[in-house]
This record gives structure tokens, sequence and C-alpha cells, in this order.
């Protein structure tokens, strides 16, 4: 079923930007059908907590290269409907489909396997571990032979790939030995979304992935995720910042009172139109 | 709205090397390391001893000799309490464990070796046969507390702290119940001469050789292996390391296993070098396992595993006890001298951690 997957991290020249993205290999021509197909599509999936309805019956697509903001006022429902896509929690009922075909995501591990990978809010990186060690967790590269056979890693090839998906990215190490925790905030964050990067094959998803960083660093995270949709990820993004939203998504989604109300094109969308979808559940005027 | 939004983010090349981390040397790195701090630690208070010792016996390389000797029990347990420290995890069972593994190894040997009265005149028939099944027996029970504490920590979700200190109880019980609280007799003296007190070459000890190589192989283990990455990752972040894909309850009982096995080897430790068991001592070697671990560099906090610190640490109060001996000053300083480091170098780890955080 999903024998038209791409695989692993891949070196591309400089862009015009000098920004570096990860490239993955492309899609095998032989797999037309994903041209048509969306990558991640919900229909109705509902989830409750208890008594609280935080999903009641959500229809989504996520498209390969396109990138789709997934904005909402606080209690929306998009974490949760981002958490039932990467494995974190299950739905109670609705389905989920990836590339067409019906799948049930077990786990986060599942969705990993599923090459759909998630930036968290809070960061999922160990401060304790170099950024090599962190980049790799979880997937390791071993030596060859008998070394590797005993589980021992082939670090230097982890540090070598780990300076190049980076650079891709526009962030430059001194030191590949350097313990995570000697980071700042911004800088894990930006580090988080670049392993996120590496790792996706499907879909990324990322809850609020610019809270903590500056304009420089935000900028790199955009166009990373611009560079992960370009070469064939399909990005779903959560975000308040819904002007930037405007400026870097292909498509933006409303959610309200746990039902999507309405996706449209972003370069269709204006602020005061997301607003009142977001507020009301029906669009304003157009006039911005 | 421009047509091209994402050409309006500016990112410019001196962006590009955004972070800069400062590339310390590895002689600096070294210098920074608790290890070689605790390592300064033990060579001045050998100098100290050899200097102030009637006749600098404290240089003679026999002296030295038998104070790494008399560290090597508590060495392998030490390392093995670093992994589980390393992890976010601790064992206070891992005493009594000895005791309990020792006490059954010693039953089960003397079953294979011989018949009681065989034993009670000092005939072994099945001597071989009663040293294997006494070792594998050692270890394998030592593994299966292990696996018990493992299991009470992931399954039924308690902090180790507590899982810990209630298996601590109940091996001890264990213990007592089946020794009625007194030590092994009948222990063949082969262990001792065979083993126990044999030196290679006629010099270094062979138990102080067995607990060096496993602490050399658990070195190795941590710092190059992905079992040893997955170890501290989980220390560090469990969260992470869940999200990372490793099945940190898999992880965390095999680690909980491994020192179990360890405080079973180190209670055949008392059998070949006393030629007994020790029913009522041991109760505070989870602390002096923990304390050596600290000094070492193993963070209590988890994420951080220095294992060649925690052998150097396990040294620390045996060279102050030998050395406050030898002087013939009361041993009991010991206690004080080594509480005094403990608490220094955990406000240096801590400070560490801090300077990390703000850098």
């Amino acid at each position: 079923m999903l024998d038209g997957f791409i695989d692993g991290p891949q070196v591309k020249p400089v862009d015009e930007e000098g920004i570096k993205v990860i490239e993955k290999q492309p899609i095998k021509s032989s797999d037309q059908r994903r041209k048509d197909e969306a990558a991640i599509r919900t229909v109705g999936i509902r989830k409750s907590f208890g008594h609280l309805q935080a999903l009641r019956g959500v229809d989504l697509e996520l498209r390969s290269r396109e990138i789709l903001a997934l904005v909402g006022d606080n209690g929306a429902g998009k974490s949760t409907l981002a958490k039932i896509i990467c494995g974190a929690y299950t739905k109670d009922s609705g389905d989920l489909y990836l590339w067409g075909e019906k799948i049930d995501v077990q786990s986060i591990q599942h969705a990993y396997s599923l090459g759909v990978y998630t930036v968290y809010q809070d960061l999922s990186l160990a401060p304790d571990l170099t950024v090599a060690d962190n980049l790799f967790l979880g997937r390791e590269i071993l030596l060859p032979g008998l070394r590797g056979r005993l589980g021992m890693l082939d670090r230097q090839r982890m540090r070598a790939e780990t300076r190049e998906a980076l650079a891709h990215i526009g962030i430059g190490l001194k030191s590949f030995g350097a313990l995570t925790r000697a980071l700042s905030g911004g800088e894990r964050q930006a580090l988080a979304v670049a392993r996120a990067v590496t790792w996706a094959k499907t879909a990324l998803l990322m809850d609020e992935p610019t809270a903590s960083l500056g304009v420089h660093q935000s900028a790199i995270v955009y166009k990373t995720m611009r560079g992960a949709a370009d070469h064939g990820l399909a990005v779903m993004v959560i975000s308040h910042d819904i002007p930037r939203m405007l400026q870097v998504a292909d498509q933006i989604a409303v959610m309200r009172q746990g039902i999507v109300v309405e996706t449209m094109r972003a370069r269709d969308a204006t602020l005061q139109k997301v607003i009142s979808l977001m507020l009301a559940g029906k669009g304003g005027n157009d006039e911005q | 709205m421009n047509n091209d939004p994402i050409s309006q983010i500016q990112v410019s090349q001196k962006h590009v090397s955004s972070i800069e981390v400062r590339d310390e040397s590895r002689a600096l790195k070294v210098i920074k390391s608790t290890t070689f701090w605790i390592l300064v630690v033990v060579v001045v208070m050998v100098v100290a001893f050899g200097v102030l010792t009637p006749n600098h016996v404290f240089f003679l390389p026999s002296t030295l000799l038998t104070v790494a000797f008399n560290g090597s029990q508590m060495m392998i347990v030490a390392v093995g309490m670093a992994y589980l420290l390393g992890a976010g995890e601790l064992d206070l069972s891992v005493g009594t464990n000895i005791i309990l593994s020792s006490t059954l190894a010693a039953k089960a040997l003397k079953a294979f070796a011989g018949t009681p009265e065989q034993i009670m005149r000092g005939e072994y028939t099945h001597l071989t046969a009663g040293i294997i099944v006494g070792v594998l027996v050692a270890i394998l029970s030592g593994s299966l507390f292990g696996l018990l504490n493992g299991l009470i920590v992931t399954r039924l979700r308690i902090n180790s702290f507590i899982a810990t200190l209630g298996t601590m109880m109940m091996y001890w019980g264990t213990a007592l119940v089946l020794s009625q609280g007194a030590a092994e007799v009948g222990i063949p003296r082969a262990l001792q001469t065979g083993f126990g007190h044999k030196k290679l070459l006629g010099i270094v000890p062979l138990p102080l050789l067995v607990a060096v190589a496993i602490g050399l192989i658990l070195w190795v283990i941590i710092a190059t292996t992905r079992f040893g990455l997955h170890t501290l990752a989980i220390g560090s972040s469990k969260e992470s390391a869940r999200r990372s894909g490793i099945d940190i309850d898999a992880h965390r009982l095999k680690l909980f296993i491994l020192l179990g096995g360890l405080a079973g080897l180190a209670g055949l430790f008392d059998l070949v070098r006393f030629a007994t068991t020790n029913p009522a001592g041991h109760q505070t070697d989870a602390l002096l396992a923990i304390t050596a671990a600290v000094l070492g560099g193993t963070s209590m906090w988890g994420g951080i595993a220095a294992i060649g610190g925690a052998m150097l640490g396990t040294l620390i109060p045996v060279i102050l006890q030998t050395g406050l001996v030898i002087m013939e000053i009361g041993a009991f300083y010991q206690l004080i001298g080594t509480g005094i480091l403990l608490i220094g170098a955990v406000y240096m780890d801590q400070r560490k951690r801090g300077r990390d955080a703000e850098a």
C-alpha cells in the first residue's frame, strides 16, 4: 500500500536564498493515484473527553505538497485533531485515510511508521543528549559488521548527516558534540523542527512551532515548512498567528467548536473572514 | 496579497549560522567533567595518606591494590546503579538483593556439592557442579529480583524509590526467614583459594579484575551503543524517548534486571571472599552505590551516567577508611568525609546544569 513512500534524508543544493532543504526521493511516477488522493483525509472524526465533545465530526484533507494552516480559537479542537492524526489519541468514531486507504493509527510509533511526524508545542528533545544523538534518537545509524550487530553507533556518520540536515534548514552548528541543553529555547525548537522534517515521509504536523521563536528563527521554520511541502510532504500547522498563516499556507482550515467550519485557499482568504469564521462560524465580508 | 509570500520571508545568509555553540576542546571537556575532579580527589587523598601514614605505607602498591580489592564488590553495584540513575530511576533493594541472592546461592551450592553430612565434614563430592549451580543461582536470582523491581515500577506504575524500598524489606525478610538470621557456613574454601583470594600473576586480585572488566564493558556500552543512548535518553526526557519510538518500559525493565544480576554477582563475592554470607550487612549498600555513582558524576536527575566516575567514587570511602585506620584515627570519620564530598559533588552538578541552562 505504501510502496511509493519517500525515504530518508537526502542532500539538495542550496536554493536561491542560500537555505538548503531536505530533499526526499521523488514520488514514484507509477503511483499516479497519489496526485489525486489526499495524503491524509479525515471523515467525521469525533472525540469526547467525558462529557466534553472536543471533536464533533471533523472532515479535513491534507494534500501532498501543500501547507494547511489549522486555525481556531482556544478549545476549538485543533490540537485534539492533530493528536488523533499522529496517534497520541484514539478517535471515538469517524475514519482516517492515508493515500485513500482507511487506517487506524494505533500509536505515535505507528504514525511514525506511516511517515506522519509531529513537532510538539512542548519540545520533544532530550536535553542531556548531543544535537546529533537527538536528531537520530530512535533511528540511530549503526556501524557496519559485528560492531553494528552489537548495537554500536556510527556517531561520525550521525554527526555528518546532522550537519547536512541542519545546514539545509539554515542552522549551522560549530559543535555537534554539544549538549542540546546548551541551546536556547528557540534553537531547540529549530532542532525539533529539523528532526521532524528529516524523518517525516508523508505528513508533518506542527502545533504552534514558532511560539517560542524570534523573528529570524520563525522565518527559518516557515522556510523549512515550505521546503518540506515542496518535496512532497503534506504539512499541517496549527497557529494563532493568522496573518502569517495567510502568508505561508496554501490552505486555511478554520475550526470552531469541534468541527471544521470552512476550508479555503489562503489566497482567497482574508483576516476578517477567518476571524469571523473562528468566532461566529460564518465568514464576514471580504473587506480587510 | 503577495502571490509569493514565502519570498517575503527574509532569511539572510548571516542567519544561517544562527546557533553558535562553543566548540570545547577535548581537554577542556575532560577538565570540566565531574569524573576528572573525582579522580583528582582520589589522587590527592592517596598522596595525602601516603605522606601522612607511618612509613608511607599507603604508597605501597600492595596497599593500593588492597584498597581497590576492598572496593570491588561495591564497584559492581555502583556501575549498575549509575545506569539506573542515568535512566532516571534508582534501586534501594540492591543491598538486600545481595543478601538474598548469596543466601540462595550458598544453599544451592551446598545442596549440589554433597550431602549435608559430607558438607559438615568439609567433603564436597560434586564441588564443580555445586559451584556452577551456585554461580548461576546467584546471578539468576539477583536478575529475577531486579525483574520484580522493574515490573513493579513499569507495570504497577509505582515510583522506583517506593517500589524498591518495599522490595528492599521483602528481600531482606525473605533472606532472614531462609537463613534464620545466621550466616551460611560450610561454603567450600576452594572458592577462596581458587578465586576470591587468587591473584593474577600474584599481583592483581581476581575479584578486582572481574569488577574492572564489568566496569569497562558497561562503560563501552553506555558510551558507544544504542542501548546506552536509549538509557540516557530515557533519563533525560522520558517523553522525548517515548516519542522517538523507544519502548521505555521494556528498556527500564532491562536496566533493573541488569542491576539485579550485578547485585547477584556481588552476592557471590561474599562467598568467594569470605566463604560465608552476611545477612546482617549490606543494608546501606544501595545508598553507598548511589553515593559512589553521584560522586563520580552520574546525575540524580537522569540523563548522565559516569561509569568510570562511579568506579572511582566507590574507592573514596574505602581510601578514607583504610587511611584513617592506618593513621590510627577513628574509621568512622570516613562517613563524615564521604558525606561532605557527596554534597559537594551534587552541588557542583547542580551549578553546572544551571550554567548550561543559562548558556
